[in-house]
């Protein structure tokens, strides 16, 4: 590696993995105010996962739990898409160039990832009480299925945010977005339906602490590498 | 140089051993497949790629084998040509250790072939009208015992029910992955290199042309993302061709090209990492944004090829050999006279992969520079 790895980007002594915790508040807040003010993005995602509800209810009346399960994952998985997808053109040109002059990358992804984390959760959960309404709930066991709705909002968002900062580069952001974000988030996916196939008792594992350990290390994989990566991203 | 050519004779050795070594003498079936205690039988062995017709300075031996204490001898045998062979059994009025059923292995020792065993050959069931509670086992169990053994001379692969003669597909599937892998790995190296020195400091490279060298400057970033997408491309040939030689493998062990199994799906997506590379390499007009985006994303891609490919598989059932699910290899996969062509057939891709790639990127080069020129 040459001198000036990362410096070379940031402008900031080496090495520039340090977070500026004082920076983090405000970019984080600064997300929530940004949704608020433009209420039609989050509406929208909201109105989306209810019409994806809705058609699923209205295709299939009766939804047998196997089928609810995956029904399930694939409403939050293209909900998550569409809710991370803006996360990198939602603003203007010149407004990212503010915020490159006074946050580094590291504390402007990790702002994103922990916002887009928030997001999903409330996406999933909204998602979850809809669905359940609709099609029945055949959750046995609520806890586990919490936490597998966490684990699951944290990896789409740590694994959305990196490719929408990619896909953003391009002119054609949302197919790219599907294309890069697929085989990325398979293994996630899998698992995660893996384990909410076990809260809702169709698999007898009472062993999935490992499943969950895995989650965990593909989550702790994915966000080194966007640590590491995204300043070579974020500005151009 | 001499790699090409090592990489050319390893594998034509690979091809000619691969495909014409014959394969041990093994028992394909045996018929009836199922008898009864206290009587007299006579099964009719079929055998695969055996002789028994040929003479030999020791008699050939039939055994039906339950465990290393109780094995049966045939009483006597007729052959009725090279692969086919009649013996009789007198089977004995009790079953070992009490058991209303039992498997056994057939196994016939030739002395020039060697010995072949089928396992559970023959389902022997307990008659009830014989059965008498308490009496000791018969001598028919243990009079001859399986012993001395003879081995197949010369050099030959081993016979395996299922697999037969697919089992030369070890030398040409197998090691794609293995090709596959490196290749990736140089595309992230080179990744990495680029995105370590995207700026154009030149690299200096030497042409000989007519006897004459020429030096010319290359820059360094550009040539350094070319090799990643030229590995890239290659690893990707050679996955499709894995994926092929899998397909017709799985054709005839599995009955289907296509089953759904694991492995195949996880290749499939692994595959589609790579082709969405290419499609995100060609959506951006500059060449600089494209190389620095491309090599973000191959880094990417490839450390989440790791679950795909070791943490997934481990989690679902799969059709492939290797215990639960395990990516490798296990102990009793390979025997010798396997390994002494399946290393060779390794390194003997992994070149031809480099030297395809090599290929490649002396030709993305002057493309580069002929476009440059005009």
């Amino acid at each position: 590696m040459s001198k000036g790895y990362f410096s070379k980007w940031t402008n900031l002594p080496l090495p520039a993995l340090f977070m500026n915790w004082k920076i983090l508040f405000p970019l984080l807040r600064k997300e929530f105010v940004l949704e608020f003010r433009q209420r039609y993005a989050i509406s929208g995602i909201v109105l989306y996962v209810f019409s994806m509800v809705f058609v699923v209810y209205i295709a299939s009346i009766r939804v047998a739990p196997p089928v609810w399960n995956v029904l399930f994952w694939l409403i939050v998985l293209f909900a998550s898409i569409n809710a991370v997808v803006k996360s990198f053109v939602q603003e203007s040109g010149a407004r990212q160039l503010y915020y490159y002059q006074i946050a580094d990358p590291v504390t402007l992804v990790l702002a994103k990832v922990i916002y887009n984390t928030i997001l999903l959760l409330v996406l999933g959960t909204l998602a979850f009480a809809a669905y359940s309404l609709v099609a029945g709930n055949p959750v046995k066991d609520l806890p586990l299925f919490g936490l597998v709705l966490l684990l699951g909002s944290l990896g789409f968002s740590i694994a959305f945010t990196f490719i929408a900062s990619i896909a953003a580069k391009a002119n054609n952001s949302a197919t790219l977005m599907a294309i890069l974000s697929f085989p990325v988030i398979l293994p996630i996916l899998l698992t995660l339906v893996r384990l909410s196939a076990i809260a809702l008792r169709l698999i007898q594992d009472t062993s999935y602490t490992r499943d969950i350990i895995n989650l965990l290390a593909i989550d702790a994989i994915l966000i080194s590498l966007t640590f590491v990566l995204f300043p070579y991203i974020w500005r151009d | 140089m001499w790699w090409k050519i090592l990489s050319v004779v390893l594998l034509v050795y690979v091809f000619l051993t691969g495909l014409l070594v014959p394969l041990k003498s093994g028992i394909e079936t045996v018929e009836p497949a199922a008898a009864h205690t206290g009587r007299e039988i006579t099964i009719r062995f079929y055998g695969y790629n055996t002789f028994f017709e040929k003479s030999a300075e020791s008699p050939i031996r039939v055994w039906l084998y339950y465990d290393s204490q109780y094995a049966l001898s045939a009483s006597s045998f007729t052959v009725v040509n090279d692969t086919i062979l009649d013996a009789r059994f007198n089977m004995p009025v009790n079953l070992p250790e009490g058991k209303q059923t039992v498997y056994l292995n057939a196994i016939i020792d030739h002395p020039i072939a060697g010995a072949s065993l089928l396992p559970a050959a023959i389902e022997l069931n307990q008659d009830s009208s014989g059965m008498v509670a308490g009496l000791p086992l018969d001598a028919a169990w243990t009079t001859t015992p399986v012993e001395t053994l003879h081995l197949q001379k010369g050099f030959s692969f081993p016979y395996q029910n299922v697999i037969y003669e697919s089992i030369r597909n070890t030398y040409f599937h197998v090691p794609m992955w293995f090709v596959l892998l490196f290749l990736f790995c140089a595309s992230v190296w080179y990744s990495l290199l680029y995105l370590a020195n995207p700026s154009d400091s030149s690299i200096i490279r030497k042409l000989k042309v007519a006897g004459r060298t020429l030096t010319y400057m290359v820059p360094a970033g550009q040539e350094n993302d070319r090799r990643a997408a030229a590995y890239a491309e290659t690893g990707l040939l050679f996955g499709i061709l894995g994926l092929l030689t899998g397909m017709i493998w799985a054709n005839y062990t599995w009955g289907k090209p296509w089953s759904n199994d694991i492995k195949q799906l996880m290749t499939a997506v692994a595959l589609l990492i790579y082709l969405a590379y290419f499609i995100l390499r060609s959506s951006f007009d500059e060449p600089e944004k494209s190389a620095r985006l491309a090599a973000v994303y191959n880094i990417f891609a490839f450390a989440s090829l790791i679950p795909l490919l070791y943490i997934v598989p481990r989690m679902f059932a799969s059709l492939h050999p290797g215990a639960t699910g395990n990516p490798a290899f296990g102990t009793q996969d390979l025997d010798n006279t396997m390994r002494a062509v399946f290393y060779p057939a390794i390194i003997g891709w992994t070149l031809l992969g480099f030297w395809i790639a090599n290929l490649r990127i002396r030709y993305q080069r002057l493309f580069d520079r002929a476009m440059d020129l005009h």
